[in-house]
């Protein structure tokens, strides 16, 4: 796989949502280039070109991170976290795409400097609705942070 | 001096006085104690130092030698340093009452922490219900949703009843689930008090509740509410879920009449929404606001059994109470107050229409 084109990291552990998300995305012809990471130290060995991505360049990061929260190993937080203090990743925008919606998620999440923060639906249908309006948010809308926004000050 | 003081303080003499004669651990702890009652009793200072001194002069007067004075002196110097004034003697009752009060503490403490850790607890329960819990449905739902879109035409007209059996089933379980974690949320949540119009609290959810009376006839009677103090995103549910459950229940009216408005009980102002609907037999009135309990079948009118258990929760939350009256077939009518009605008005008391309004403290 051609990891520079990148577009959408989903870092995502439950396989049957990563199937219906993919779906979705798929059916709105949104995304073709979509890497999916199982859990926290995944979706990181990919942002930060390490492991099996050493091949990878900061240049080519993804338009966009769609991130669960309760993952294994590293949990989306700390992903949040390192991605958020790191001037190479810093000003990726990251989505957390999860079911929750505890308060105390919310408000660790934006203290953390996160782009969005989206409740996965139970109803696929509206799940569907708003992984449409996330890609094309993130891939059509958005203006992507420039080369130099990644540089360090 | 009382009778009981007096013999207090010769107790108190006599007790000292066989200290001082034959000093050792006994009689040391004997003078103590009589000395801590008569203290309690009420024995005053200048007493207490008269009680040392005439008690040390009896004693010295009867001792032979040098030696045996000197004694008594140093047992007499023993006794006073450690508790010669009355308020040191005063302050071993308040030390007593500081250990009591110490232990109580500490068992509070501990009675505190355990409720803290049953809450975290509950916390976590609620966070893996909001998390755990809704996936599975996402998946049902999901894939349900993909085979009757991508497969329709290859299943036989039974088997696509039969799915959408499931469907209805996952969007029923995730609407509980969701109803439930609001309420986890309305009984852990601290109240944010503001002082609010009702009016638009009721004008916000007419507004929501719009799609819902689309083509049907609707009269809508709305008297002037008070401002009171109160938490708005909760008493919004409040409204949200009495005046929904109005709507819903007057379906079945060529034209439904659902009005709120106030009237006095027992010197308190009290807040009603009444409907022109289905109603329901007081016989099950008991019911009305448990978890999951239903007066009505699913097919006539949908709900999940969690929105009154939200309202009770809120007005208890808010200190008032929550009933409702009813008939089979002729309508229904939930009033509820908020704040425990006081005699005396204060100033924080709002007053509308002549009702003066007592606010939740």
């Amino acid at each position: 796989m051609e990891t520079s084109e990148v577009e959408i990291l989903l870092v995502e552990d439950s396989p049957e949502d990563v199937e219906l998300t993919l779906h979705a995305l798929r059916q709105e012809k949104l995304a073709n280039r979509i890497q999916v990471a199982r859990d926290g130290e995944e979706a990181l060995e990919f942002l930060f070109c390490r492991g099996p991505h050493n091949a990878r360049s900061f240049e080519h990061p993804p338009r966009v991170v769609l991130l669960d929260l309760k993952l294994p190993k590293v949990d989306g937080m700390e992903v949040l976290r390192e991605i958020k203090k790191d001037p190479r990743t810093q000003p990726i925008p990251v989505v957390i795409l999860t079911a929750s919606r505890e308060e105390s998620d919310m408000v660790e999440g934006y203290k953390l400097g996160v782009n969005g923060y989206v409740q996965k639906p139970v109803d696929f249908d509206r799940l569907r609705e708003v992984v449409k309006g996330l890609g094309l948010y993130w891939l059509v809308v958005n203006e992507p942070p420039p080369h130099s926004a990644f540089r360090p000050r | 001096m009382s009778d009981g003081l007096d013999q207090l303080k010769e107790a108190y003499a006599a007790a000292l006085e066989q200290y001082l004669s034959v000093g050792g651990e006994p009689p040391l702890h004997r003078a103590y104690e009589v000395g801590r009652q008569a203290v309690r009793a009420g024995l005053s200072v200048l007493d207490m130092a008269s009680v040392h001194q005439e008690a040390l002069v009896r004693v010295l007067v009867r001792t032979l030698t040098p030696e045996q004075s000197a004694e008594v002196a140093r047992r007499a110097a023993a006794f006073f340093l450690e508790c010669l004034s009355p308020f040191e003697m005063s302050q071993r009752g308040f030390q007593e009452t500081i250990s009591t009060l110490r232990q109580l503490n500490a068992e509070l403490e501990r009675q505190a922490a355990e409720l803290a850790a049953v809450n975290k607890e509950l916390e976590a329960f609620t966070c893996s219900v909001s998390h755990d819990l809704r996936a599975p449905l996402r998946h049902i739902d999901g894939f349900s949703r993909l085979l009757l879109d991508e497969y329709s035409e290859a299943l036989p007209e039974r088997a696509r009843r039969y799915l959408s059996r499931v469907r209805d089933g996952t969007r029923r379980m995730g609407q509980m689930v969701d109803d439930l974690l609001n309420l986890t949320h309305v009984g852990r949540r601290d109240l944010d008090l503001r002082l609010t119009g009702l009016n638009s609290l009721v004008e916000e959810v007419l507004g929501d509740l719009r799609p819902e009376t689309e083509g049907r006839e609707v009269r809508w009677e709305i008297a002037e509410l008070p401002f009171v103090e109160c938490d708005p995103a909760l008493m919004k549910q409040v409204f949200a879920n009495l005046l929904g459950n109005a709507v819903k229940f007057t379906r079945p009216r060529p034209c439904a009449v659902i009005q709120v408005g106030t009237v006095m009980a027992d010197d308190s102002a009290v807040i009603f929404v009444r409907d022109n609907g289905v109603g329901f037999s007081m016989k099950h009135a008991q019911k009305l606001f448990g978890v999951f309990q239903r007066l009505h079948r699913q097919e006539d009118f949908e709900g999940t059994g969690v929105g009154l258990a939200t309202v009770e929760r809120v007005i208890h939350k808010h200190g008032g109470r929550v009933w409702a009256e009813a008939e089979l077939n002729k309508g229904a009518t939930f009033y509820f107050t908020l704040g425990v009605p006081q005699s005396e008005g204060r100033e924080n008391d709002v007053t509308v229409g002549g009702a003066v309004w007592k606010l939740a403290r």
